[in-house]
């Protein structure tokens, strides 16, 4: 048995925006639940209500549209993000990232919106989303915002919301849509661990970005690259971005040795023709 | 919370309590205690049962999120008695030692079955890749779903006679 709280399930987003404003700071959002029930479990939270936002059917869904881009509700799973036909033909980078992410019960589980909203610098969707420069809607009674991704997280564990908001979904900008990409992930046992370093990298006929995960505070991204950067200024843009930290899992230069590895493996990837 | 549930076929109301996770909702108030608690945070798949036609671990879901869903426990294998055949192969093919983390892997492997007739090596292993195992290291249980796939020719496999 978890320690006690209300379970609310609001079925449209007025009600949830009512609720956000009317518990503020005493409520939890729960959307896969593949982090919250281990903290309840673990009894590191202790909130008096818990937020189900999974019935509202506007932040459910994957729709492809030529001039916005890739619309990603928050409470798609990883699972149906990997199966998604647009994600797929658009953005692969972001099918192959959903797919890196822990077992089949938790891709089964976990939600894309729930990944960036627990914010953890190793966020496995954060530096592919970062690469392709995605963006996130907020919404809350006030109205909606939609602010880059890169300004999304601002600390271990925090991000740009309020207490009373709520990520609604994520936008990958059509002018990514196709862009050459890779990915690599550091970790030990495939299913069972976080990123030790996680790279990601898109390239379009206009620009490249590399997004770096588990080096930082944060998922951080690169500023925008030209599309022929040679291999030197690619690295020389990561160290600009990168300050990773000696832990339990490595070491500051294990990360960033292979963080650099990592870059100059994905790089050939970015310029083969398809 | 009143909740609606299906469980092997089987349709259950019952009041549960919003903060029991679905795993102690089929163990003590529906007494299905196949599915087993190892972790209790994802890690171990020891819970693993399907909803809705996926796997997921039941302690990382609330009992009132499963209303109105659909769940094959390890209970929902065996009939009349007889073992499913992919119980069988387990059996068979020395899958179970010490069998704490064969319900979660069983549940497992039937998901993968129910979509790919004929898994590749690759799929088994990406299909159980969250289920623990500490006493097989895993090869026999490749070869146990292998087998219960018609894929196992007799002489193959570590242990067989």
């Amino acid at each position: 048995m978890l320690q006690e709280f209300n379970y609310l399930a609001p079925k449209s987003k007025n009600e949830l925006y009512a609720q956000l404003k009317k518990y503020s700071g005493k409520a939890r959002i729960l959307a896969g639940g593949t982090d919250i029930l281990v903290e309840l479990h673990n009894q590191w939270v202790a909130p008096e209500y818990l937020i189900d936002i999974k019935k509202i059917g506007d932040f459910q869904g994957i729709s492809f549209d030529e001039d916005e881009g890739l619309s990603i509700g928050a409470t798609t799973v990883c699972i149906d993000l990997i199966k998604d036909r647009n994600a797929k033909k658009h953005f692969p980078l972001l099918v192959d990232a959903a797919h890196r992410i822990g077992s089949p019960q938790l891709r089964n589980r976990a939600t894309i919106g729930g990944n960036l909203c627990t914010a953890s610098p190793c966020a496995d969707m954060g530096c592919s989303l970062l690469a392709l420069n995605a963006s996130v809607e907020i919404g809350s009674e006030e109205g909606t915002r939609v602010i880059p991704l890169k300004e999304f997280f601002t600390g271990p564990k925090k991000t740009q919301i309020k207490k009373h908001e709520i990520l609604q979904r994520i936008i990958v900008p059509a002018e990514m849509a196709g862009a050459k990409f890779g990915m690599q992930k550091l970790k030990r046992i495939k299913g069972h661990d976080i990123a030790l370093v996680s790279v990601a990298m898109a390239r379009t006929a206009k620009v490249m970005r590399v997004g770096i995960g588990s080096c930082g505070p944060t998922p951080v991204v690169t500023e925008d690259l030209p599309p022929r950067a040679s291999l030197r200024a690619v690295v020389k843009a990561v160290k600009k971005v990168v300050s990773p930290i000696d832990d339990v899992r490595a070491s500051k230069d294990y990360r960033l040795f292979m963080t650099r590895q990592f870059v100059e493996a994905i790089y050939p990837e970015l310029f083969k023709r398809s | 919370m009143q909740i609606k549930l299906t469980v092997n076929g089987k349709k259950y109301q019952r009041d549960a309590s919003e903060t029991k996770n679905l795993l102690h909702f089929l163990r003590e108030d529906l007494g299905l205690t196949g599915t087993k608690e190892g972790c209790g945070a994802g890690e171990c798949g020891a819970c693993t049962v399907i909803m809705n036609g996926r796997t997921v671990n039941s302690c990382l879901i609330l009992a009132v999120e499963a209303d109105d869903c659909d769940i094959q426990t390890i209970e929902g294998e065996a009939k009349d008695g007889n073992l499913s055949e992919l119980q069988q192969a387990f059996h068979k093919n020395h899958a179970v030692q010490c069998g704490f983390c064969t319900p979660g892997m069983i549940m497992s492997a039937r998901a993968l079955l129910q979509k790919t007739a004929k898994p590749s090596v690759e799929e088994i292993k990406e299909a159980i890749e969250g289920n623990f195992c500490r006493c097989t290291g895993y090869q026999q249980i490749i070869e146990a779903v292998q087998d219960a796939s018609g894929q196992l020719k007799k002489k193959e496999g570590l242990r067989r006679a």
